[in-house]
């Protein structure tokens, strides 16, 4: 897919270096528009939207603030591990506003799959359906975060 | 093919283009001259420069610093400061760090806004303390798998006038695939009048400067900070003290009760410190050690998530059920938290909810 002046702009904030040490793209030579072209074929065939997914993630997010940079166990079956570092994160989206930095790692406990994320990609798949490059520390792989979310 | 008629057409063309730099350059030079500018600060200080500089760079070429986490690229939304005159129109890259009520207010970040010519400005008192460092590693101590402690001593100027609580911003270099300087903050955790300037520093995955401090920084090295920022301190009172952190924000709280140690505190302090297992505990026996310098001093270490190869024998689970122990007038009782904004809301309802007054919580939102 072409890169508009302004995609052009965004990929370039998205590499290594700029805005978070190894950046979004991971090993990934696609551009991050056709991540997210990919991506959404994926999420189409979730029984869930882009909106619902991010909305579960903020739920474990918000519950996970009272175990205070620890673990909790949430709806029984979900342990939660909120991590909190010093600082602020800006996303390579224009007007998207600052986020802080922790990671926050949901384990399901029924199908033994966990995933890790940061208060940025919330914003990243609500808002782009941006689930970063093959390769990234942070990529999300759409079937396995809707496994450990809902399942 | 006509050889010298090509040559004599790229010749043409080349003087063509650099009359034209030339004329832009001589352009910029008359038109972009602003000439000496005067800054009045809070109506009581006026400093002259040259226009033409942002007003963050134009103040730090005066030794005064703005905070600013990105440097000055207007991405942080740090350098906030209140422009009452002479600041041209709101640029569309401030507008998203602004709610309504501040852009009346007059509110810009200082890295957008141009100093073209005489203007006025308002900034918080304690900015004029703030020095650029330039410091010296000293140690550097492993504290968890993901925290270290890191000393500096301070070359020039030799000390730093900070209360404890208050934090510094470090710059890292360029290094290895990372192309630009970054500047970050952390918190101080020596105390005011320790020779050395101590850090506690964890480091975040994928993180640009902590990366740097935790695989690159050597003993020795020089590095530059600026600080004291920030306005958490201890107040100056009697009230029982309640103390909340997690991680790296031990440093702060670290930098209080040593500071607190020197002044010869009696008030009643309790420090609940959350993690996940004991991998997560560290200065665990040092914090300890002030029950033995305080008529009443307890430390609540709580583990989230204890796992038998821990061992542990203390405290497991959430940090608000223990909290009840630790209040006895919560009317008379300070608390002083350091975390994410999430995390500070969620003990700030649980603190409120035992009756401690909202504005006796503090904090150090990261």
């Amino acid at each position: 897919m072409k890169l508009s002046p302004n995609d052009i702009i965004i990929q370039d904030k998205m590499k290594p270096g700029i805005l978070t040490s190894d950046g979004f793209l991971g090993t990934d030579k696609r551009t991050f528009r056709d991540i997210i072209a990919e991506d959404m074929k994926v999420v189409n065939t979730l029984p869930r939207s882009l909106e619902e997914i991010a909305t579960r993630m903020t739920y474990f997010m918000e519950k996970s603030f009272l175990s205070y940079d620890g673990s909790i166990i949430i709806d029984k079956h979900y342990e939660v591990e909120y991590k909190s570092y010093r600082g602020i994160l800006l996303s390579p989206f224009p007007k998207a506003g600052r986020f802080g930095k922790a990671t926050i790692r949901v384990t399901n406990n029924k199908n033994n799959s966990t995933v890790t994320w940061t208060p940025l990609q919330v914003h990243f798949i609500r808002d782009h359906a941006f689930f970063e490059g093959k390769g990234s520390k942070f990529r999300l792989e759409p079937e396995v975060l809707h496994k450990t979310l809902f399942d | 093919m006509d050889y010298s008629k090509i040559l004599y057409e790229i010749l043409i063309l080349t003087s063509i283009s650099a009359v034209l730099s030339l004329l832009i350059v001589v352009a910029k030079a008359v038109l972009q001259n602003y000439g000496d500018c005067e800054i009045d600060i809070n109506g009581k200080r006026k400093v002259v420069v040259k226009g033409g500089s942002s007003l963050l760079t134009s103040l730090a070429d005066e030794n005064i610093f703005i905070p600013s986490a990105c440097g000055g690229r207007g991405t942080c939304g740090a350098c906030k400061c209140i422009v009452t005159d002479g600041g041209g129109p709101v640029l569309p890259t401030e507008k998203p760090f602004f709610t309504a009520k501040e852009l009346a207010e007059n509110n810009r970040l200082a890295c957008q806004v141009k100093v073209k010519n005489n203007i006025r400005i308002e900034i918080p008192e304690e900015i004029f303390n703030i020095r650029k460092f330039k410091a010296k590693v000293a140690k550097i101590e492993d504290y968890t798998y993901d925290i270290k402690g890191v000393s500096f001593d301070l070359l020039e100027p030799k000390a730093i006038d900070f209360k404890a609580g208050q934090y510094v911003q470090i710059r890292s270099p360029r290094y290895g695939k990372i192309r630009e300087t970054v500047t970050r903050a952390y918190s101080i955790s020596s105390k005011p009048s320790n020779k050395e300037l101590q850090l506690i520093i964890r480091k975040v995955p994928d993180g640009i400067c902590t990366t740097w401090v935790h695989d690159f920084l050597k003993l020795g090295q020089e590095v530059e900070i600026t600080g004291p920022y920030g306005d958490f301190f201890i107040r100056d009172t009697q009230a029982d003290i309640i103390f909340v952190a997690g991680g790296s924000g031990k440093a702060p709280i670290k930098s209080m009760l040593e500071d607190l140690q020197e002044k010869g505190s009696k008030r009643k302090m309790s420090y609940f410190f959350g993690a996940k297992t004991t991998k997560d505990l560290y200065l665990t026996e040092y914090i300890e050690s002030f029950s033995k310098v305080f008529p009443d001093f307890t430390y609540y270490p709580i583990l989230s998530h204890s796992v038998p190869e821990d061992n542990w024998q203390g405290r497991t689970g959430w940090l608000m059920p223990f909290f009840p122990d630790a209040i006895r007038d919560p009317k008379n009782t300070e608390a002083y938290l350091c975390g994410s904004p999430g995390m500070i809301a969620a003990i700030t309802k649980s603190l409120t909810g035992l009756g401690i007054p909202e504005d006796k919580i503090y904090y150090d939102s990261f």
